[in-house]
């Protein structure tokens, strides 16, 4: 095939009375692909350095600085980090995330995967049933989370409202702010919110799986577990990585879950790294140094989700 | 042998059957306890004529909404942000992945890496000196401020969407358009762009709500009401304490409403988009 290659190919210009004039040439200059392409990229370059790249670069070295907002940092070497360590607050947000993420994503995930599975067999009106199901997805997470707020609610709750009439409980129990309980309520929301994500990414996976295999399996007598087990998980294990490592960044740094049904209380049992970088950052103190030294102590975590996912989607678009 | 299987086949559908009940109970009921609440008079919301279904429903608490409080203020905020971020996000995405896509220069390859990472970077790490550069640049409590700070996260998500999309818009027909005297400008207008409407449509979708839904960096960048947007302005109502449950439940139906409404439209293109590189995990 006689293929044109995108850079070889011979731009019909318009033909000029006076040979190539300066209009000529700068338009050949710039539909040159190489001129091309930075221009184009100018804008989107712009963007990465100065909103992502600078303030990354920017919160690095404040870490290592004593600073307040408006005034230049002092430079103090690795108290920030040091004084965290050895701050009971900053361990117990460190688990606090840790069990925040791991059961918020692996509840998400099952839940999600369960969805997925339902509605992926046939049955009348499934469509609407997907639809429906998704919407928490659609909804601002800010409006779920003061929703749920409002439903958790110690004396007018919908849960407290429904336990005292069915005579369940002598007391309305306080979901927000009992510490054993709190963590637990705080996860409900999330998955709440975050299940449809997994739901539809199983779902699209699912459906790309073709039938004959299970056709074939059938015929070879395999069970439905064994169909299960030898064709349904191994192929949906690449999605099965993707949305989880995609989920475990973005449920482990929201910020607005936490900030708006406990703002990390009672007793920073709800305390997530997000929420106390906040805290320290802009809650009064103004100690910026030390916020970002809490968020960025989680980057090395974050860095290999990141990394391996930006591989990932890049393949997925032929990069 | 086959009357086992759909002896399983029946089971398994009369499990799935009950599943699917239980789950669309767990994604209603907060959804109807949302709606109730912002129907009922105080008197059904309280105490103890507390009621699960509204006795008698009223419009009294959006009234209160729109009468006592900025929330039109707040909302016109986020439609101007949304706007103005999705249009902005747009022209920068579509030049950025179409160069991608499209043209051969040396670092393209390192540059569309550097688009995806930075898109998953999460705010939390960076708002810290985002706050501190907004603050710089006199760009807090302003619109504009936030127009700005949201392209952080639209243009990596947006470019690097378009850009697989572009990929897939056959090279011919563009190469056709240029024999036929159209320079790579004019093809990118009139032979990808129409070809690539539905990417355009989900890209669209996405930076739209991403702006109407963004909490972190609207709640630390403004700090007054003439800048808040609707979901930083209901947190605000909410900490104020005066503010009760009917009305806020009020507001917060109708500013979850544009977003909902928007994915049960486009929902086939959403999806699709999503399957890989969603936002909100």
């Amino acid at each position: 095939m006689a293929t044109i290659t995108s850079t070889t190919v011979s731009l019909p210009l318009p033909s000029s009375r006076r040979g190539l004039g300066w209009g000529d040439r700068a338009q050949r200059f710039l539909l040159h692909d190489r001129t091309l392409g930075y221009l184009f990229l100018f804008p989107a370059i712009l963007v990465i350095v100065g909103l992502v790249a600078y303030p990354f670069a920017a919160a690095i070295v404040m870490t290592f600085q004593a600073k307040t907002a408006g005034a230049p940092g002092r430079f103090i070497g690795l108290d920030n980090y040091r004084e965290l360590f050895s701050s009971e607050q900053f361990i117990r947000t460190v688990m606090n995330t840790v069990v925040y993420t791991a059961l918020g994503v692996g509840v998400k995930f099952l839940l999600g995967l369960s969805m997925a599975l339902v509605l992926n067999q046939e049955r009348f009106c499934n469509n609407l049933f997907r639809s429906f199901l998704l919407v928490p997805w659609a909804i601002p997470t800010v409006m779920s989370a003061l929703n749920w707020r409002w439903i958790f609610d110690d004396a007018s709750g919908l849960i407290n409202n429904v336990l005292v009439r069915l005579n369940l409980v002598d007391e309305t129990i306080s979901w927000l702010s009992n510490p054993n309980l709190a963590m637990l309520s705080v996860i409900t929301v999330v998955v709440w919110q975050g299940t449809p994500f997994f739901t539809m990414s199983f779902l699209a996976g699912l459906q790309a799986i073709p039938k004959e295999l299970y056709e074939a399996a059938e015929i070879d007598g395999a069970s439905v577990l064994q169909q299960f087990t030898n064709i349904t998980l191994p192929r949906l294990h690449p999605i099965f990585v993707t949305a989880t490592m995609l989920s475990a960044i973005l449920t482990s740094s929201a910020i607005q879950f936490v900030l708006i049904l406990t703002n990390g209380g009672p007793a920073d049992r709800t305390m997530i790294f997000s929420v106390l970088s906040y805290h320290l950052a802009l809650g009064g103190a103004q100690r910026l140094g030390m916020g970002a030294a809490v968020s960025l102590i989680f980057f090395p975590v974050l860095v290999v989700f990141i990394v391996f996912l930006t591989r990932r989607m890049l393949r997925e678009k032929g990069e | 042998m086959a009357l086992r299987m759909t002896a399983q086949r029946r089971a398994l559908q009369g499990l799935g059957n009950g599943v699917l009940v239980l789950m669309i109970l767990w994604t209603a009921i907060p959804f109807y306890w949302m709606i109730v609440t912002s129907l009922k008079h105080d008197k059904e919301i309280y105490g103890y004529e507390a009621t699960l279904i509204p006795q008698r429903p009223t419009m009294a608490n959006y009234a209160t909404v729109f009468r006592e409080t900025p929330y039109l203020l707040y909302l016109r905020n986020s439609v101007a942000v949304a706007v103005g971020s999705t249009v902005l996000s747009m022209i920068i995405a579509v030049l950025g992945a179409y160069a991608i896509a499209r043209l051969n220069f040396p670092g393209r390859a390192l540059l569309a890496r550097s688009l995806v990472f930075t898109y998953l970077v999460p705010t939390s790490l960076l708002f810290i000196p985002m706050f501190a550069l907004m603050s710089a640049l006199r760009l807090t409590d302003s619109l504009h401020g936030l127009i700005i700070a949201y392209l952080g996260f639209d243009v990596p998500f947006c470019t690097w969407l378009l850009m697989g999309y572009f990929k897939s818009v056959p090279v011919e027909l563009e190469e056709a358009a240029r024999v036929d005297g159209c320079n790579r400008v004019g093809a990118l207008l009139r032979v990808v762009l129409p070809m690539s409407l539905p990417a355009l449509v989900v890209v669209t979708f996405f930076s739209f709500t991403h702006a109407w839904n963004e909490f972190l960096y609207a709640y630390v960048f403004t700090s007054t009401t003439g800048a808040r947007t609707v979901t930083t302005g209901l947190v605000n109502f909410m900490s104020q304490d005066v503010f009760f449950w009917g009305p806020l439940m009020a507001s917060t139906v109708m500013s979850a409403l544009p977003p909902v409404l928007m994915f049960l439209v486009f929902q086939r293109w959403v999806v699709k988009g999503l399957t890989l590189g969603g936002v909100k995990g």
